[in-house]
């Protein structure tokens, strides 16, 4: 297929991510990605979406979309989540490998961060001027 | 968007099958499952994962908090997996270190009881 862009919105509500997921399936097949590639975007396109709908709501947003773009480029498959959520630093995966569940705590985030920076080529998270996280996930195609 | 939880007893322990997608829609059912085991006095649980078809942050943090409950309780928990999706995530986030996982509900109570 040739290059091309879609864009989803959905409620900030914990229900949608699931339809975020089919659709990010369909698209990274059709964009010619493996299937466990497939498996590791789908994952990683999850997370990014929990951690919008989750940060909106944290942030008293809970009414604002969660918003995602997928670019199709030649080589790959871009995907983009924004929200109107808080900043964050993405953390390496090295902070949350953990010797003992005690240490680990619940600390859904920090495992939600080492997932994003696994599975995808790369992930990237910035704050926008005006308010709310973009998070920019690149999956190459095997060549 | 379904979780299927079959709960069922196998010698002391208790089995509990899921089955479906454990994501942040679904994971509160699969984390009040664990704690109404918790409270009802079972204590050493064995988590089948093999119908699972999704798993994030989301369903590890509830498995994670569910060890801890049993923990408290001097109680054991462990995980049933075979499929290499699944197991990746517990790989990336270090958690292979934290669960006994085994390939079969007969294995994972049999080591356990061991």
């Amino acid at each position: 297929m040739t290059p091309g862009r879609v864009e989803l919105q959905i409620p900030s509500r914990s229900a949608y991510v699931g339809v975020v997921r089919l659709a990010t399936a369909s698209l990274a097949r059709s964009a010619g990605l493996g299937e466990e590639q497939v498996d590791d975007l789908k994952i990683a396109v999850s997370e990014a979406c929990t951690n919008s709908v989750l940060s909106n709501e944290a942030a008293g947003a809970g009414a604002a979309p969660v918003t995602v773009s997928f670019e199709r480029l030649p080589d790959g498959l871009v995907v983009e989540v924004r929200d109107r959520g808080l900043a964050y630093e993405p953390r390496s995966p090295e902070t949350t490998v953990a010797d003992g569940a005690d240490e680990l705590g619940d600390d859904r985030f920090a495992m939600s961060m080492a997932l994003l920076a696994s599975l995808v080529d790369r992930c990237e998270a910035r704050s926008r001027p005006g308010g709310g996280m973009t998070t920019r996930l690149s999956i190459a195609r095997p060549r | 968007m379904e979780l299927g939880l079959n709960v069922r007893t196998s010698g002391s322990y208790v089995v509990v099958d899921v089955k479906g997608e454990i994501d942040v829609y679904t994971a509160p059912k699969l984390r009040e499952k664990m704690i109404e085991l918790v409270s009802e006095g079972s204590y050493d649980v064995v988590v089948n994962l093999e119908s699972v078809d999704f798993l994030d942050s989301t369903g590890l943090g509830v498995l994670v908090g569910a060890l801890k409950r049993v923990k408290a309780h001097d109680g054991s928990m462990a995980l049933v997996c075979t499929q290499h999706k699944i197991l990746k995530i517990f790989k990336i986030t270090g958690l292979t270190r934290v669960f006994p996982i085994h390939d079969s509900v007969e294995e994972a109570i049999g080591q356990e009881a061991g």
